[in-house]
């Protein structure tokens, strides 16, 4: 009788336990689809633009530096701040997939207008979706005068870059893209250069802390020679990106100075073999406008 | 004897079931702002469990499901602050008794042994469990930079508002 009694109450320990275990088991049958976020710091990578957009309501200010390069009289130039190439760019969340935004550059003194769409959230759990998608056009108008003597006609000064960024965040740390452009460039030097040319820029980012990244990119390009000799080098640069509240500070290293997407994509000149390799930042600022 | 036996069981089974109240829309809110600051964010899709028999009570939030009014603010408190992806949930598992929740409570992976004032509520086949308290960021292992510390209430006043329906 007393063995049965044991038998008994153990049973009934072991069936307390288990409805213990059922009654928080609820909390486990939770796999949401949630949504992947902060695939990369900034709207900028270095050069090639992420697929993040700022938030609904949020004005954007990109100031950004590329300074002289290591073979033009570098210390004389003072490490090359002297000749410094200058971009700064205002941009708007309209909801939080749509950035319109505008930038003016120092270097051909080209002004430009962007518009940037998040087509597909990458997204964890049920009906997940494995990547981001994001679209992204900007017309770019040269102000710069020309000096080859020509009475050049406005659409002339015109190029254009359009591209599908695809980025995917594997884990917290590291985030890659491919990005797939054309670029179109109104005028080439002669009628046997192609006006368009295909890119694809390969660029990642590898978190060491919570608020600091590595970032390096690379684009290829499809004509690397103009008819009348003229060459384009593949732009690279490595950098780091630092966040501090609203602001992220990307420091780099590039061999291309341009800050449009035509121009340093498709008329990046300079080699880093030679020198021809520039220090430059991004320095990004948030406001939110309206809630 | 036999049918007799069963129909206890039955029963006994029944009316467990009948003691147990669930909701997935349970509503929390957390508070850590300052005069500088502005700093809430509220999930509607807390998990909360409780049995009416034994006093068992049990609320879970994901992290990610805090939505703050500001995209970039809400980016920050999960990527910089809290590790949703490391931690992606809070989990409070105990009892209620007495007007008071007592149970651990685990946020950022690290659990703590927690009493805090609650309320639950009987109305027919709901429960409502109210309760708001204050939880130290700090203790849980939670940095806040010096740069931001003025902006940042250290002690995060955290509010629960669930209706549980019986199941």
């Amino acid at each position: 009788m007393k063995y049965i009694f044991y038998v008994f109450s153990f049973l009934c320990s072991f069936s307390a336990q288990a409805q213990e275990d059922d009654l928080f088991d609820v909390f486990e049958e939770e796999k949401p689809r949630e949504l992947v976020y902060a695939t990369f710091k900034a709207t900028q990578l270095i050069n090639a633009s992420t697929n993040e957009t700022p938030g609904k309501g949020v004005l954007q200010f990109i100031m950004a530096h590329r300074f002289g390069s290591f073979n033009d009289d570098y210390l004389y130039n003072f490490f090359g701040l002297d000749n410094a190439q200058v971009r700064m760019q205002l941009d708007y969340g309209i909801t939080n997939r749509l950035n319109l935004g505008m930038g003016r550059s120092s270097f051909l003194k080209i002004a430009d207008g962007f518009v940037k769409y998040q087509l597909l959230k990458q997204h964890t759990g049920a009906k997940s979706v494995p990547v981001s998608i994001t679209l992204h056009s900007s017309t770019n108008y040269r102000n710069s005068r020309y000096t080859d003597g020509i009475d050049h006609a406005i659409s002339d000064r015109f190029s254009y870059m359009h591209q599908i960024i695809i980025a995917r965040k594997w884990n917290r740390k590291l985030s890659t893209l491919v990005s797939p452009s054309l670029v179109h460039f109104n005028m080439v030097p002669t009628s046997q250069d192609p006006n368009t040319s295909a890119h694809i820029t390969l660029g990642a980012r590898y978190k060491i802390s919570n608020r600091t990244a590595l970032t390096g990119e690379g684009t290829l390009l499809s004509n690397r020679k103009f008819a009348n000799g003229e060459q384009w080098t593949n732009p690279f640069a490595l950098g780091v990106d630092i966040e501090t509240g609203g602001h992220v500070f990307q420091l780099h290293i590039a061999n291309t100075r341009a800050m449009n997407g035509p121009y340093w994509m498709a008329r990046n000149p300079y080699s880093a073999i030679s020198g021809g390799l520039f220090l430059g930042f991004n320095v990004s600022r948030v406001f939110t406008v309206s809630e | 004897m036999k049918i007799l036996l069963s129909i206890i069981t039955i029963a006994s089974c029944l009316s467990l079931s009948g003691q147990q109240y669930l909701t997935r829309q349970g509503t929390l809110t957390f508070d850590a702002g300052s005069p500088l600051e502005d700093i809430r964010a509220t999930s509607n899709s807390a998990t909360a469990v409780y049995d009416a028999e034994d006093g068992k009570l049990g609320v879970q939030v994901l992290m990610t499901s805090f939505k703050f009014r500001r995209a970039l603010m809400q980016e920050h408190f999960n990527e910089n602050y809290v590790e949703s992806e490391v931690y992606p949930k809070a989990v409070f598992k105990g009892l209620y008794k007495g007007n008071k929740a007592i149970g651990t409570l685990s946020i950022h992976g690290v659990s703590k042994d927690v009493i805090v004032p609650a309320e639950l509520l009987k109305e027919g086949n709901t429960v409502c469990l109210k309760a708001s308290f204050a939880l130290s960021i700090e203790d849980f292992g939670v940095g806040i930079p010096k740069a931001v510390a003025s902006k940042i209430d250290p002690k995060a006043k955290i509010s629960v508002d669930c209706k549980l329906q019986a199941r």
